[in-house]
């Protein structure tokens, strides 16, 4: 006589249910499916929003007091108002701990007469050719390169910048009211940052031409990652006549926002488990309803109480484990639709995947899933564990 | 003064409010000033430079138009063959959004006004044409400039010197070689500073190529039967 397993036994009992077995899997499947998505979602919204972030070069900003520092201030400004700092002050703030990155920065505006009826003003950015592009590594060039050397009289500009000025690498510039030439070695690609309106030089180059040596406007930090900003924040505060413009605030904004979304998606994640939870105990306690007087003879043929609560538990966890992997593996699949729905829902997306499924997430889905399994099957493998074959048996003969 | 359609400039900085946090973010970062329009041709002010160039209007209405859209790659050539000339570089294309003015004094249409963007020898040369309904033209401005000899262009002597012509007379003249045979009006404007050439010849090329794409898209081409092609 063939013997059979438990397994085999529980994985039967199912195929007899086929509907309701399978329509069990279906929505422990989907609870699988969400939950493997939102968290995805959640990763991957974080990892690319925290690249963007990144990208933007520098945390913290130094320049000195007074100094306008984005462009609307400059433009109410009329171009003027630029403050100094000495170049002593980028080595400093180079050498504190915190500091994994400073590029020094040198801005400076000219008026141009013959830009528009009443002239107007063009600004050039000096920068550091070593520093700067390592800090700026996410801006792509649309042609050419940076800077030969510090002192080189050369130009690169923002994508807007060229096509205002129509010049393309190899091309000559000539920096109004100094009348200085300068050859263009680089055009950036379009960034959507008032980068694609700078017309970048050498810091050197500046500070001869407009006669500024040693002087500097802004530094711009990055910052270790395990460093805490608000402190180095506080210390930079304290250097003399200078004024600390921090991303951290944004930055801190931003996580509170993704920290909110992620509060939603684990509400949303444990509303989707504790439905699939209570599908299941509904499904396997109507299947031992079912199967009482089946439990009875099973139980006076010899079965003791451990092996039914086993066969009823080993039937829950086949029915989770099943819509775990189906479910998993639908996220998967979508996931690259699901990143354009979103794409297309979300005000503001990052660049990059919005939505990250890694080995990791398919194990712990799967991990959780299993887990519910276990939780949900020991109410009805308990019921069905502690009937009584009598009791069934005289309970089917009076119905 | 009332612009019909919203300008392109205005479009350009108007931010997508869910961008808008990112690039704040980004606009905290030090670099140089976004002094750059949103890039095309447009008029700085056009209720100020209509006014200007057409003191008789009372209104204007913006088209915006590009080669790709009107015809593509066979109106760039036909284009080419009228100019005499390639475009090129980066940023002379079929796609470059043209912004034409057609400037109205109560209902009736007196005029257009059309700008094109034309390299120089050290930056961009922006030169705005004002036009009557026959292509004529009765106003010449150069809204930026960057060259040597910038103020030399800009006296207003220098820009009376086209005042009457029309693409008629263009046709005659050879962006490629800067010549013009025969001798005819084009050839009579005086180059103010011989030692910017270059920026002289840009300026009769951003001229000619003006008034072959304003007879194309807004006059409906009643000067392509002068074209010797």
């Amino acid at each position: 006589m063939k013997k059979i397993s438990i397994f085999e036994v529980a994985y039967k009992n199912l195929l007899r249910k086929k509907t309701r077995s399978l329509l069990t899997i279906l929505g422990i499947a989907m609870a699988a499916w969400v939950l493997v998505s939102l968290f995805g979602f959640n990763k991957g919204y974080e990892t690319s929003l925290n690249k963007d972030i990144d990208n933007l070069g520098f945390q913290m900003l130094v320049v000195a007091k007074g100094c306008p520092y984005e462009a609307a201030t400059l433009m109410l400004k009329g171009g003027t108002g630029l403050k100094y700092m000495k170049e002593e002050i980028a080595a400093a703030v180079a050498a504190e701990p915190e500091v994994e990155g400073v590029t020094p920065m040198l801005m400076q505006v000219v008026f141009d007469p013959n830009k528009g009826e009443s002239g107007g003003i063009s600004a050039f950015l000096g920068v550091d050719p070593a520093s700067y592009p390592k800090l700026k590594s996410a801006l792509p060039f649309k042609a050419g390169r940076w800077f030969s050397e510090p002192q080189a009289m050369e130009a690169v500009f923002g994508y807007e910048a060229a096509e205002f000025e129509q010049r393309e690498v190899g091309d000559l510039y000539l920096i109004p009211e100094k009348e200085v030439e300068v050859k263009v070695v680089g055009v950036l690609e379009r960034t959507g940052t008032q980068d694609d309106g700078t017309i970048f030089l050498p810091i050197r180059t500046v500070q001869r031409v407009f006669a500024l040596p040693d002087e500097l406007t802004a530094i711009g930090i990055k910052v270790k990652k395990e460093a805490d900003i608000k402190a180095f924040e506080d210390k930079m505060y304290k250097l003399p006549d200078v004024q600390v413009v921090s991303l951290s605030q944004v930055k801190t904004t931003i996580m509170t926002l993704v920290s909110t979304a992620r509060v939603m998606v684990f509400s949303i994640a444990l509303i989707a488990i504790l439905i699939a939870m209570m599908g299941v105990i509904n499904t396997v306690l109507m299947s031992v309803m079912e199967r009482r007087q089946e439990i009875g003879i099973l139980k006076s043929m010899g079965a003791m109480a451990i092996d039914v609560f086993k066969l009823v538990w080993l039937e829950t966890i086949i029915l989770c484990i099943g819509g775990g992997l189906i479910g998993t593996g639908l996220a998967l699949l979508t996931a690259r639709l699901t990143d354009v729905l979103v794409r297309n829902l979300l005000p503001y997306s990052p660049s990059g995947g919005l939505v990250a499924i890694d080995v990791k997430l398919v194990l712990m889905t799967l991990g959780v899933v299993t887990a519910i399994g276990l939780a949900s099957g020991i109410y009805p493998s308990w019921k069905a564990a502690r009937m009584r074959p009598l009791d069934t048996i005289r309970s089917e003969v009076e119905s | 003064m009332r612009n019909k359609n919203r300008s392109k400039l205005d479009r350009g900085r108007t931010f997508r409010s869910g961008s808008a946090f990112l690039l704040a973010a980004a606009g905290l970062i030090i670099g140089a000033a976004a002094l750059y329009a949103a890039v095309g041709c447009d008029l700085n002010d056009p209720d100020r430079d209509v006014k200007r160039l057409f003191p008789e209007s009372t209104g204007y209405k913006t088209l915006y138009v590009s080669i790709t859209k009107r015809g593509g790659e066979e109106l760039l050539r036909k284009i080419e063959a009228r100019l005499g000339d390639k475009f090129k570089g980066l940023f002379e294309t079929a796609d470059v959004p043209y912004t034409m003015y057609e400037i109205y004094k109560g209902a009736d249409l007196v005029g257009y006004i059309h700008g094109v963007n034309q390299k120089g020898t050290y930056g961009g040369l922006q030169v705005f044409l004002a036009l009557d309904l026959k292509g004529i033209i009765r106003g010449f401005y150069f809204q930026k400039l960057t060259s040597r000899a910038a103020k030399a262009f800009r006296i207003p002597a220098f820009g009376d010197q086209f005042l009457g012509l029309s693409l008629e007379d263009f046709y005659r003249y050879d962006v490629a070689t800067g010549k013009e045979e025969p001798f005819g009006p084009v050839s009579r404007i005086k180059n103010p500073d011989p030692a910017s050439e270059q920026d002289f010849r840009a300026t009769l090329r951003a001229t000619k190529k003006n008034l072959i794409l304003t007879d194309e898209f807004l006059l409906g081409n009643p000067h392509l039967k002068f074209f010797k092609g």
